[in-house]
């Protein structure tokens, strides 16, 4: 009689693998089956995918690159903020929290703050509404739809220069716009809108939209896929109109992605440079009256000839916390609004 | 533990990194250890200290001009061509930036990284920055030699500051533009005012602005309005003390003048002399002057090439006149372009030899006698070539050419070096007084305390 014997089931990562003496496989071996996409024949391949270091070794990568090019810079401002450091380098010394004491005091420093904050407070809700309204738009499937999808979009293909170029032929005092108003009798003298410090900064909020909707508007587009259309057919059925359906079906459904376009574009905004310079020049509008934290830092801390590093990162570390509070102000706000 | 040890691994990672940067800080200067730098770099030992440069002519180099490979192709690759000709194993490899705004900061972020081409040229703020940060080869100690051919001024301003103070031969002067008038003759006969006879002083300039601002009336303009085009060079034209003489104060502030030229400058826009829209523009009087709706184009000679390539009928009109020696007594034509040797340089005797090539007598005289550029050259030997001593023809082209040869013979070289942020903060003040938001005698009084705030803190 044969008695069969039972096997014991290995526990999953304790096996030790039994080899022919003289055949032991490789460290290299093991490693190769390791990283293969799948088991190698005759090893156990959850415990091969449970070596505790692989996930490290993927992700190894996207680490090592978000720390030389993003933690190790942000910590490196951080570290000369509380320095006099210049910006060819040179020898630097602590100077504790001046930096920061000049800053609060500095009238620059919360015009620029001002610039940087009522850019954004403007510009996010309006980019964060208009693409998608676009989008709505847009999503039909209408003939020749696609030519007003890729209209939309041509704008964020346009090289700064081009669109720099545009705007101020659009908006010169004998540009485009201010011609039109003038021959249909609506003004009687060009609106300065490229040597009013105010208009100027609006005009570069609108450059900014024009240039983001059509990006934003794709994003839309993806997320209103995920909108069940039956929704839309049920509250049409119990008389929902156009209006009423986009705000309680369609907003609600692309919440996260609303929430998405909100942080990036309040990121984008907060550290807004190349639309006021396009539009105001070396000084950021006339009296430097439209300078920006980003114009700001240039002018004090990145100027080969008078700038202070230290100076211009303790103002780099401020941008970062004003970004962040509005990013976690946001994320609040919209958290309270779903529960 | 495992992650216990990798975090462990993670923060050591972290504080060598910042380890790291602190000693980053400290940088510059000679190591412990008898091993160059330059800047933060580390150079060969030749590179630095005194004692001339030695070693073999071979080896490839990059050679970075400004915004010329488009006009002048040709004569840079033939000049590549025949100094490596001259020097077999040396190769030269030509690069050209845009030269935009940002040319300075670039410029230094390559130095930093320790990629500076081996030759480049450069502007005077670029230059300033760079020698003060110690990324350019001394010139005068790798090479005793090297000042023998070009014109005295020009050697002489051809310094600038090292990390302790001392002024140094960073640079190599190369070509120099001048400064003079260009206007279209039919709109300053329009405003009354006689071509043939300009103004000699700014403020007579500024006089005949305001007759264009009456005739104009809005139709055409004298000129733009954006301070930024004009100063410091209007300033220096006037003899006026922008800067204290080591560079560290501002002293424009002292001078009544200054206050008198900002409110000139408020009453012409006021008037109407400047598009109003070109307070904080970046556009120069290039595109306006080619339409006709500008009077006074830009003071660079090499503007008229711009108005006679892409304006016939403009150029037709276009007239060029002395610009006005006010009370310096002679033209202040700023500082010529330069050329330099990056201490990074791994083939630094090659770098400085070909500098030393590209900026010699027999270069500087072909690139100058182009026919499309209006450019002089910093050499003694150049200058005296009769097609600089003997320049015919009635033409605007010729005429700027006579103009400025006559007036870089005791032209003043030393252009006030601001910086761009201390710069920007003067024109802002300006700007405002302009609006009328100031009065000039506060305007003036803000830049100067803005000027001098980022002065102390560089």
């Amino acid at each position: 009689m044969v008695t069969d014997t039972v096997k014991p089931v290995p526990v999953p990562g304790t096996e030790r693998t039994t080899s022919v003496p003289g055949t032991t496989p490789s460290r290299l071996s093991r490693l190769g089956r390791a990283l293969l996409p799948g088991p190698a024949a005759g090893a156990n391949g959850a415990a091969l995918y449970r070596r505790w270091w692989l996930p490290w070794l993927w992700a190894a990568p996207a680490i090592l690159c978000a720390a030389v090019f993003g933690v190790f810079p942000f910590l490196n401002t951080v570290l000369l903020s509380f320095t006099n450091a210049k910006p060819l380098g040179g020898a630097a010394s602590f100077v504790g929290l001046s930096n920061y004491r000049r800053m609060l005091g500095d009238s620059d420093f919360w015009l620029a703050t001002r610039n940087s904050v009522l850019y954004a407070v403007i510009v996010v809700p309006l980019m964060v509404l208009l693409p998608l309204m676009l989008a709505v738009l847009v999503e039909k499937k209408l003939p020749g739809i696609g030519f007003f999808r890729s209209a939309f979009y041509t704008p964020v293909l346009a090289s700064s220069v081009v669109v720099g170029l545009s705007w101020q032929w659009l908006l010169a005092d004998d540009g485009l716009i201010n011609t039109w108003l003038q021959k249909a009798h609506l003004i009687k003298q060009a609106i300065p809108f490229l040597s009013d410090s105010w208009l100027i900064l609006l005009c570069a909020m609108g450059l900014t939209l024009w240039k983001g909707l059509g990006w934003y508007m794709v994003f839309y587009l993806a997320a209103l896929g995920n909108v069940p259309n039956e929704l839309h057919e049920a509250a049409a059925m119990d008389g929902a109109g156009a209006i009423r359906r986009f705000w309680h079906i369609t907003v609600p459904g692309v919440r996260q992605a609303m929430m998405l376009v909100g942080t990036l574009t309040g990121i984008g905004s907060l550290r807004v440079f190349t639309e006021i310079f396009m539009l105001g020049s070396y000084t950021g509008g006339p009296g430097g009256a439209d300078r920006t934290l980003p114009f700001y830092i240039r002018d004090v801390g990145l100027d080969p000839m008078t700038g202070n590093a230290g100076y211009g990162s303790a103002v780099s570390v401020a941008l970062f916390l004003l970004t962040l509070g509005l990013t976690l102000l946001a994320q609040r706000l919209t958290k309270e609004d779903e529960s | 533990m495992r992650a216990r040890r990798l975090s462990g691994s993670l923060t050591c990672l972290a504080v060598l990194s910042l380890t790291a940067a602190g000693c980053g800080l400290s940088g510059g200067g000679s190591d412990g250890d008898g091993s160059a730098t330059a800047g933060g770099c580390k150079v060969a030992k030749g590179n630095v200290g005194s004692g001339k440069l030695t070693g073999e002519v071979k080896g490839k180099i990059t050679f970075q001009t400004t915004n010329l490979k488009k006009d002048f192709g040709g004569f840079f690759n033939g000049v590549i061509k025949a100094f490596e000709k001259a020097h077999p194993g040396a190769q030269v490899k030509w690069i050209d930036d845009p030269g935009d705004n940002t040319f300075t900061q670039r410029t230094v972020a390559d130095a930093q990284a320790c990629t500076l081409p081996d030759v480049i040229n450069v502007n005077a703020p670029t230059a300033t920055a760079l020698t003060k940060a110690g990324y350019l080869l001394d010139l005068s100690v790798k090479d005793p030699a090297v000042a023998k051919p070009f014109v005295p001024s020009f050697w002489k301003s051809a310094t600038f500051e090292d990390a302790s103070g001392k002024a140094i031969h960073a640079t190599l002067p190369w070509y120099t533009g001048g400064v003079l008038l260009t206007y279209n003759k039919d709109l300053l006969n329009k405003a009354g005012i006689d071509p043939a006879k300009p103004p000699t002083t700014l403020f007579g300039l500024f006089a005949d602005y305001e007759k264009i601002a009456k005739a104009g009336k809005g139709k055409f303009y004298a000129t733009m309005a954006n301070p930024i085009w004009r100063i410091p060079a209007d300033w220096d034209q006037m003899n006026i003390k922008t800067l204290s003489a080591d560079g560290k104060t501002a002293t424009f502030a002292n001078d009544p003048r200054t206050t008198q030229w900002v409110a000139w400058m408020a009453k012409l826009y006021k008037e109407g002399a400047m598009p109003k829209d070109s307070l904080s523009s970046s556009n120069d009087p290039s595109t306006l002057y080619s339409q006709g709706k500008v009077a006074y184009g830009s003071t660079n000679p090499s503007f008229v090439r711009f108005v006679k390539q892409n304006s016939p009928s403009i150029y037709a009109k276009t007239a060029v006149g002395q610009q006005p020696y006010d009370a310096l007594g002679r033209a202040s034509a700023g500082a010529p372009q330069y050329i330099s040797v990056a201490a990074t340089s791994k083939h630094a005797p090659v770098a400085l030899a070909f500098a030393e090539f590209l900026t010699n007598a027999e270069n500087q005289t072909a690139w100058c006698k182009d026919p499309n550029v209006v450019i002089f050259p910093t050499t003694s030997a150049s200058l005296e070539d009769p097609f600089f001593q003997n320049v015919t023809g009635d033409d605007p082209f010729s005429q700027a050419r006579k103009l400025v040869a006559d007036q870089l013979k005791r032209a003043d070289t030393n252009q006030t070096n601001l910086s761009p942020a201390v710069q920007n903060a003067i024109v802002s003040q300006v700007q405002l007084a302009m609006q009328g938001k100031k009065t000039p005698e506060q305007a003036v009084k803000d830049a100067q305390a803005k000027a001098d705030e980022l002065l102390k803190q560089g």
